[in-house]
């Protein structure tokens, strides 16, 4: 255990060579604030991303027939859907619930047609769920009544050529195979801004897809959790909740190429905090070496005084821990400004990445925030305290390997 | 007759320098007595610091047998040499090599704070320096401190945990005669009054002055061991220790 008197003579030990002290520090805390910095836009990345997933209409997750992660067939239908439905509404994790089925379709108007993905929603359900929903700019969206009704992407209306009240010639294959028709009424043109999303949205109540069809239930419960950062317990917990042939999976498996990506990007960041760390390691390693070179005479009595190896080891851990932590306030006070104003400021992507922010019929905000936190504190303090007792490693074990008798004998008598 | 303290039997002791092999100690035989003031004297090179290294347990011999209080060091490891300097021995140095960030005082309670004294060390330590008359210099760093107060200091360090050895590498070769004296009385009184075992390896006549007993080493072996009966007494040194170095 280290007494005062080794903790006195550690903290004054820094104090030796204030200028090369005061480098480290400097150098550990701005490794410590791009470290912070990155963490930052990591985070940030994956809040907005996992957000624009849920916005998009994908959720956070999905409760579906447990075949479907396999055979991602959109005929397949859930169990009992309303008593899932209102088991997951009454869980209170999930914010929003909001069922849904989807079927191939044709829609024409006059001489044009045009392929699209069905979506039968929930109109209130669907609002509060997606930003697609809150996205009409022509019309209104869905509401509950609605029959024979639908909302269009502007894509879809541009390809047409149909404007509000317009009606649509809808073909669909039915349950049994057969073709089945239906007239939509166009109430609602959703215009994003990405022409790829725009050209694929077609709601209509949930009850008039099944009708069409003449497949009854739902596909799906799409779900907005309240703190997706547990997406994982959250997917067991609500599994649970669900009878034997469904499954309730997470937005990775909805979307697993956007979950690569962001594991990517997570490595990416990853390795550069690990590069600046171990840059950092490096600086620290080498003045901490010379410090030790120069204290050579000073370890060499006090282990012929009796001090063990260990304890030796243990002071100039010590040492490091106090540069650790100077660096740590120091990464804090340099890295705090800039995280700020990334996370209140924020990335404005329009710069780089022009006018489309949509991926794979996720819709992005233009804008990159980066998240701040009060993650910063053990953050830097990480960062700080591991890198400079890293960096103490081998000067330690350098020290240790002095010889007493070498180091205080200067002459042969 | 008094058993040796540290008992060394056809000593050897090789350094390796390039392809030169250096014998600092040729097969040297030696008993350190209890309450010995042993001086060692010799011309450099002749192996008194090599020969304190073994004492002390900082090394280990090349050949021969070094057996302090009893343990034969051949045998010990790295940490067991540790625990044996800690429990027994005491060290001066040339060039003081007190601690520079702590107080004299702190510089004292360190060691007996690595022997494990809890609570109590501090008003030891403050003892101790009290006991050597060196109160007034308790708050001060080593940098605010003349070289035989830092050696004082340094005397302190060394036999504030009582050890029973005390040994000593020229400790007297930065110091002014007053007060390479003052060193010597205070290192003598140790010896008189808590019955210390002090030797020195030295080419100080002041330090042969008050010596009990002189070794002289040639070539790596004793050429010649006078014992003398006891040190010189109380402000004799100048004289009757002199003339007879």
């Amino acid at each position: 255990m280290m007494s005062t008197l080794v903790l006195k003579l550690a903290l004054r030990g820094l104090g030796r060579n204030r200028r090369r002290t005061l480098l480290s520090v400097v150098g550990v805390g701005v490794g410590c604030a791009v470290a912070l910095l990155s963490v930052s836009m990591m985070r940030g990345a994956v809040e907005m991303r996992v957000r624009a997933i849920a916005e998009s209409g994908m959720g956070h997750a999905r409760a579906v027939p447990a075949d479907w992660p396999r055979t991602r067939e959109s005929a397949l239908r859930l169990a009992d859907w309303r008593a899932e439905l209102a088991a997951l509404r009454a869980a209170p994790e999930v914010a929003v619930a909001a069922p849904r089925a989807r079927s191939e379709g044709l829609l024409g108007f006059g001489t044009r047609v045009a392929g699209v993905e069905l979506l039968g929603v929930e109109p209130e359900a669907e609002w509060a769920l997606s930003r697609l929903a809150r996205a009409v700019n022509r019309g209104r969206y869905l509401a509950a009544g609605d029959s024979s009704a639908t909302v269009i992407g502007a894509g879809i209306a541009e390809r047409l050529d149909v404007g509000l009240g317009d009606d649509l010639f809808l073909t669909v294959v039915g349950a049994d195979g057969e073709m089945r028709y239906d007239m939509l009424r166009v109430v609602g043109i959703i215009e994003t801004g990405s022409k790829d999303i725009d050209a694929s949205i077609c709601h209509l109540p949930l009850a008039e897809l099944q009708r069409v069809t003449e497949r009854a239930g739902a596909g799906e419960i799409t779900l907005l959790l309240r703190d997706p950062r547990r997406l994982r317990r959250l997917v067991a917990r609500l599994d649970g909740l669900l009878p034997a042939g469904d499954a309730v999976i997470g937005w990775d498996v909805i979307m697993p190429s956007m979950g690569g990506d962001m594991n990517s990007d997570r490595a990416f960041m990853a390795s550069l905090v690990v590069i600046v760390i171990l840059v950092v390691v490096l600086g620290v390693t080498s003045a901490q070496l010379t410090a030790v070179l120069e204290r050579r005479r000073e370890f060499a009595v006090l282990l012929a005084l009796g001090m063990k190896g260990g304890r030796l080891a243990g002071l100039l851990l010590l040492e490091a821990a106090g540069l650790g932590l100077a660096g740590a306030s120091a990464g804090l006070v340099l890295g705090t400004p800039l995280v700020h104003r990334l996370a209140t400021t924020g990335f404005d992507l329009r710069a780089v990445m022009g006018e489309e922010f949509a991926m794979e019929g996720v819709l992005f905000d233009p804008v990159f925030y980066g998240d701040m936190g009060s993650w910063l504190l053990p953050y830097a303090l990480l960062v700080a305290l591991g890198s400079t007792l890293a960096a103490a490693l081998y000067p330690a074990w350098s020290a240790l390997r002095t010889d007493p008798a070498s180091a205080l004998s200067l002459r042969e008598g | 007759m008094t058993r040796p303290l540290v008992s060394a039997v056809r000593l050897r002791k090789d350094f390796q320098t390039g392809p030169i092999t250096v014998h600092a100690l040729r097969g040297l035989d030696l008993d350190v007595r209890e309450g010995d003031f042993l001086a060692i004297v010799g011309p450099s090179g002749s192996g008194k610091t090599t020969l304190l290294n073994l004492m002390g347990a900082l090394a280990v011999p090349t050949g021969g047998t070094v057996r302090v209080f009893g343990e034969d060091l051949a045998g010990l490891s790295r940490r067991q040499r540790a625990d044996l300097r800690l429990r027994a021995l005491g060290f001066v140095f040339q060039a003081y090599n007190l601690v520079p960030v702590l107080t004299a005082r702190e510089n004292v309670e360190f060691v007996l704070e690595l022997r494990g004294m809890g609570g109590e060390r501090r008003a030891r330590a403050e003892a101790v320096l009290a006991e050597l008359g060196l109160s007034e210099l308790a708050d001060r760093r080593p940098g605010a401190m003349s070289g035989g107060q830092q050696q004082r200091v340094a005397v302190a360090r060394a036999v504030a945990a009582r050890p029973r050895l005390v040994l000593a590498d020229e400790p007297t070769a930065n110091l002014d005669g007053e007060n390479a004296e003052a060193l010597l009385r205070m290192m003598r009184r140790l010896r008189d009054e808590q019955g210390m075992t002090f030797v020195f390896s030295t080419h100080d006549p002041r330090v042969v002055a008050h010596a009990s007993r002189v070794v002289t080493l040639v070539d790596g072996l004793v050429a010649a061991d006078e014992d003398r009966n006891g040190p010189p007494p109380e402000g004799g040194a100048e004289d009757g220790g002199a003339a007879r170095a």
